[in-house]
Parts: C-alpha cells; structure tokens; sequence
C-alpha cells in the first residue's frame, strides 16, 4: 500500500467536463424543472440539505485514489476487507438473553442450529447495573430484558455446550464496571476448560458512556472511574486476548436516546480519541490495542445518509489513527463496526411493517459495509422477540446474504454522486462535532459537565414534536392512521422462576465457597482502586474464588462513590 | 383548581435505563404548562416519598424493562398506605396489553403505550386531577 502523499491526484472529471455540467444544469434548472412552484426545502435526518440532483459537480474535487482508493487499503471507505463479503458474509449475530443462564443457553443453541454464526447475550438490568439477583434492589427485574448473571457458575451454564473457541461470543456488557467482572469470568471459564486464551473471539460493549449518559441509573460510577475501567479492560485484553474485541463504542445507544446520525459517530469517535490518549499515557502503543477496537452503529430509516454514515465513519477514523495517533498496522487504521437496526423506529401500530423497516436498515448496513449485524425482531414495541419474531430477523438476514446478490461486489454504491456528496459532508460534520467536543475538555468533561445529556435530551424532544406536529412522518402512526390496531402478537414473557431459581443457586454459592478467599480477594480490589494500575488482574482473582458481580460492584460504589447524573 | 398549577413527578422505574420516553414526556408536559420534576431512576419508597415532599398531584412511571407488574402497583400500594389515594399514578413504556387489565385492577389510572401523542397524555391528566380536586 503506497501512503497518501507519494500517491497522484488522479481528479475523476476534467474540469472542461465539469464546466460543461455546470452550465449544462443551470439550463436544466431554468428551462426543464422551471421554478414554478415554491420550492420546498428537503433535509436528511441528520439536517443536512438535500438537492433535487446530484451532478459530478458535487464530487469534482474527490481524488479517486486519495479519497476512495480500494477496499482493504487505506483511507478504507470502500470497505475493510479487499473481498469484503466474497471472503466472508457478514456474522448473523442476533441477541439472545432472558431468564436464568440455562434458559438463554437454550436459545443459543436454536439460533444457532438455524444458522447464527455467533452468540450475542444480553443482560437483565440487575446484572447491568451490577446488583446480585438477590439484592432487594433486583426485585421484579431478575431475568426480565436480559440473561441473569450473578457468578462465575452462572457463566458457566450460559456457555455450556458451546464451542467458544470457535463461535464468537458477543456480551453486551454495557457498562465498564460490569464488562471488567463478567470478562473474568468469560476468561477464567475459558480457562478452567482448557482453552487457549488466544483463541477466544468475541467483543465486550464496555462504553463509559452507557454507564454515565445512556443507561444513566441509580448509583452510577463517576464518569472518570467509569472511564478508567473501560480502559482497564481494553489494556487487558489487549495483552492477553488476541481476538477479542474489548470495547464497542456504542452509537447504537446514544442514537437511541436521542442523536443524530452525525453525533452518534462524533460521539464514538471522540470516545476513541480519549481512550487511545489515556492508553498512551500509560505507556502503551497505539498499535498494541488498535487493532481490537471496535464500533456499534445504528441504522435509521434515512436509507442513503446511513450507508453515506457507515463510510464517513471510517473515513474519519482512519484519519485519527493515521495522522493523529500515527498508527502503522494497516489493522490499527480500520474500523470494523457492528450493526442493529434501529429499535426505536419500530411502531407498536401494524406491528408486521417493522420486518420491512428492519430489512431496509439491515440492507443499509449490508450496503455500508458491517461486519456484524442484527435485525430487530417485528415485536419489540411488544416485548423481548419471541422464537417466531427471532427466526423471521435471522431469515431476513439470510435472504440478504444468498438472494438478493448485494454482496457480490464490493461497496456497490460508490460513485454515486449522491452517495459521495453525502459521505463527504457526514465526514465533515463528524470532524467538527469531534472537535467541539474537544473545545469543551474532551469526552469525558462533556460527561461530567451535563452537556452530551443536554445534546441528546434536545435532540430526543425535537424529534417528539416533529412527529406531533407531522412533519416527521410514520407509516401507520400519523400518516394513514391504523384504524382500529388488532393485530395479534405473540408476546414472549420472562419465565416467571428466574428469581427463585438464582436465589436459590446465590445462597448454596455462597454456603460452598471459601469466603475468606472472597473476603480477601475483595479487599484486595478495594486496595488497587486507589492505584494507578489496571484492575482486571485482581478481579479474575475474585471471581475465580466465586465472589459475585455484586459484591465486586459493591467495593467499586464505596471505593470510587457514586454520581448523579445531570439530566433534568 | 384556580392557577395552581397541576404537580407531575416523573421517573423511571426502578433500575430500567432508557430515559428518553420519560424525559420527552417531561418536557412536553411542561410545555402543557404542568409543573413537572423529573426524578430519574427511583424505586416505589423514594417514588412515593418525593410524591409527598412534593405535593403531587400526578405520578408518572416510565418502564420497559419488564418490571411493571412488580413495582407499578407496589408504588400504588405504598401512596394508599400513605393516605396519599388522591394521587394519580400512570404508567408509560412498553408494556404488554394484556397486562393492562391488572394493571388497571392494581390502581394505575392509565397505561400510555411508546406512541401516544404527548397532547392525549395531557388531556387525560386534566381530566381526571380535575375530576379528584373537585
């Protein structure tokens, strides 16, 4: 791969051609669309204005090699891969996890007998927010929206049965202080049966910022320890898990919340930046730990501004790690994303649209280049997807792959006027939201100061009266209102035992184990809060000792104290 | 009810995280001119507790993490303890319809599902905090 400078300006139009266009339009403009109706203003979602036509005018100064070049070679907005999905189709990773770990263990196996390609586990909202099943504070939520997870021996059911040296294992550990127990106890699983630790494939969420501005909750860590873990837990594995992925910096979520498409990638990005300072800072080298980062995107309805998005993004990137962090390995400049298709666009109205929402998305990311993704599932307005729900989201996936031909060739969409327009102004709106957030201190003061909520909560309040007042329009909602909703879903409910059973299973734990090693390997946690080092070490202790997550969580809220969150 | 305005605390129910329904609602309420304080996540002692610090006329709880069953009616139950029946308590996020009939019978006045207008939730308030205060 040459690098940029040496490379010629290879300009893809003549400017006489483009002279030529330019006047060419102008005639159009006057004497075939004529001006006789007041033009109305169009927008993406993002707010970025929106011509009738797109002409090489648009990307006149877009150098073909330096801008585009190939798939696999830098600036990488073509794709990461030079086969791109010849070489290998996007992985079917469809989120599983209710109940006790035996239920989703379950649900593992039948995704992946009808064709999952890896597991991805999400957590009930105790064992995110790091309370033991038995804590008063669990009661009602334990294994409702997510797997219940208390122990060592819980992760341990989970993946029973399953190659995890072979199938990858997404965790969808939102916050930090979470993903650094139950990476433990992934690892010292992996380990107690014998697997090479180089062989474990899988990602962690692990986002500061769903534990301090997304998932904002009771008893949050401050943004700086929050930080601090996220970190600790991308050294670690960067020492340690060759293929694993520490940290999937989530614009999933943020978007979610409430942010456009350009500040869900700004955001993510700014994250990166800061992580890749504070690793530095400890002595690290970029190219230690950059080759494992990893992203999270969700795709929104606006179809062409989300493909447009997936490639700005790594455009973006690829520029920070090459010219700001000087990274070297081609691995360390290249983004791999994953990809959900949104969640909140799914109506609860004629439920049955959401599929064709979803395959839009999901065709979107297939377009924008993923490496992962996962389609949402008709019901969610509902509740959890049902088996039925699921399976129909991994067919849509299927068909994606084998019927419809979209990943024959390479970024099909490239050279669309459009499409490159559209990727260049995202990429540079992205540098700007990066750089006023580092007007303002950085990601993490930005956290800590109030001011990312305010930018998601005014954005999530606009969004609501747009569709009030109609401007934003909704198949079924307030565009051609559904009369009378009776459609029928299947709604999946929680097993109503998961509580009992992990209770009961917390409180034989907690008579088996050796309790003065927990006591012990606690205290030693407690003691290495207040140091400059990285905590994952003394945490696998702790957990192969079987100490629970909420004990664990417990040392992190007296030791580094507890935030509220400035959102009102 | 003269100028007094109508008093709405809202949270979010117990450990659930996504805020933004609650938060919308919050803003859009006020803009319906309710006095309206947004508490965050809270569980049904703090919930009730800040309903009668704050003279509350309307509590709103926000959920979709599949814990409505359990805490809903609880934080029901704790405001009848308290002598506190006068208050209304609604419920809003993603909550299966057939749960709404116990819901209901628990003695949450409405259920609102995530695509009602924030103008209808308005309307019902009005309506029935007119209806106990007068």
């Amino acid at each position: 791969m040459s690098s940029n400078n040496t490379k010629p300006r290879t300009q893809m139009f003549d400017s006489e051609a483009i002279r030529q266009i330019e006047s060419e339009k102008k005639r159009w403009e006057q004497e075939t669309v004529k001006n006789n109706e007041a033009e109305k203003e169009y927008y993406s979602d993002s707010g970025i204005p929106i011509k009738l036509l797109y002409t090489p005018d648009d990307i006149k100064d877009l150098d073909y090699l330096s801008d585009l070049g190939f798939s696999g070679e830098s600036p990488y907005v073509r794709g990461i891969y030079p086969n791109m999905y010849r070489g290998r189709l996007f992985t079917v990773r469809q989120i599983a996890g209710y109940g006790t770990p035996e239920d989703t263990n379950d649900r593992f196996k039948f995704l992946l007998k009808n064709g999952a390609t890896g597991t991805s586990v999400v957590l009930d909202l105790p064992t995110i927010r790091g309370y033991d099943s038995d804590d008063p504070e669990a009661e009602g939520h334990v294994g409702a929206a997510g797997v219940a997870i208390d122990s060592l021996e819980d992760v341990e059911a989970l993946y029973d049965g399953i190659p995890v040296d072979e199938v990858s294992s997404n965790i969808v550990t939102h916050l930090p202080s979470t993903t650094v127990v139950i990476m433990a106890m992934f690892v010292v699983m992996a380990e107690k049966r014998g697997i090479p630790l180089e062989k474990l494939s899988g990602t962690n969420q692990n986002d500061f910022l769903m534990e301090t501005t997304i998932g904002s909750s009771l008893e949050v860590l401050p943004p700086r320890a929050c930080f601090r873990l996220q970190c600790d837990a991308i050294e670690y594995a960067s020492k340690n898990l060759p293929r694993w992925n520490p940290v999937s910096y989530n614009g999933y979520n943020l978007r979610e919340a409430g942010t456009t498409a350009v500040q869900e990638v700004a955001v993510a990005l700014a994250n990166a930046i800061a992580t890749s300072e504070e690793l530095i800072r400890r002595g690290n080298k970029i190219d230690d730990f950059a080759k494992r980062l990893s992203f999270f995107w969700n795709l929104f309805n606006d179809f062409f501004e989300e493909i447009a998005k997936c490639r700005a993004s790594r455009l973006v990137y690829q520029e920070i790690m090459r010219d700001r962090f000087h990274a070297k390995h081609a691995k360390s400049q290249l983004m791999r994303f994953h990809v959900q298709t949104a969640g909140i666009t799914l109506t609860k109205v004629e439920p049955l649209n959401n599929i064709a929402r979803s395959a839009i998305q999901g065709l979107a990311a297939v377009l924008g280049g993923a490496q992962s993704l996962h389609i949402d599932s008709y019901d969610e307005a509902y509740s959890a997807p049902t088996e039925e729900s699921a399976l129909i989201s991994i067919r849509t996936q299927q068909i994606l792959q084998v019927e419809t031909n979209v990943t024959n060739t390479v970024d099909p969409l490239a050279g669309s006027y459009y499409i490159e327009s559209l990727t260049k102004e995202i990429a540079n709106r992205i540098r700007e939201y990066i750089a006023l957030i580092e007007s303002k201190g950085g990601l993490v003061s930005c956290v800590e100061s109030g001011w990312l909520h305010r930018e998601i909560a005014d954005f999530a309040y606009q969004t609501q009266q747009d569709i009030e007042s109609g401007q934003r329009k909704i198949v079924g909602l307030n565009y051609f209102p559904t009369e009378g909703n009776k459609t029928q879903v299947n709604v999946f409910r929680y097993p109503e035992d998961a509580e009992r059973k992990q209770k009961e299973k917390l409180r034989k734990l907690r008579e088996r184990r050796d309790n003065t090693k927990v006591e012990q390997t606690l205290n030693m946690i407690r003691q290495k809060c207040h140091e400059d080092i990285n905590l994952m070490p003394y945490i696998k202790e702790a957990v192969a000792a079987y100490a629970t997550l909420g004990e664990i969580e417990e040392v992190f809220r007296q030791e580094f104290g507890l935030w509220q969150f400035p959102l009102a | 009810m003269g100028d007094k305005k109508i008093k709405v605390i809202m949270t979010k129910l117990g450990l659930d995280i996504h805020w933004r329904g609650a938060l919308v609602v919050s803003r859009m309420l006020r803009d319906e001119g309710m006095e309206v304080v947004f508490l965050g996540n809270q569980f049904p002692e703090q919930i009730v507790n800040a309903a009668i610090q704050e003279g509350a006329d309307v509590v709103g709880l926000s959920t979709l993490g599949g814990n409505h069953l359990t805490l809903g009616p609880k934080v029901v139950q704790l405001l009848r303890e308290k002598g506190m029946d006068d208050v209304l308590v609604l419920m809003g996020g993603v909550i299966p319809e057939e749960d709404f009939p116990a819901l209901k019978a628990a003695g949450i006045a409405e259920i609102f599902g995530p695509e009602t207008r924030i103008g209808d939730i308005a309307n019902f308030i009005r309506k029935e905090v007119g209806k106990i205060i007068a």
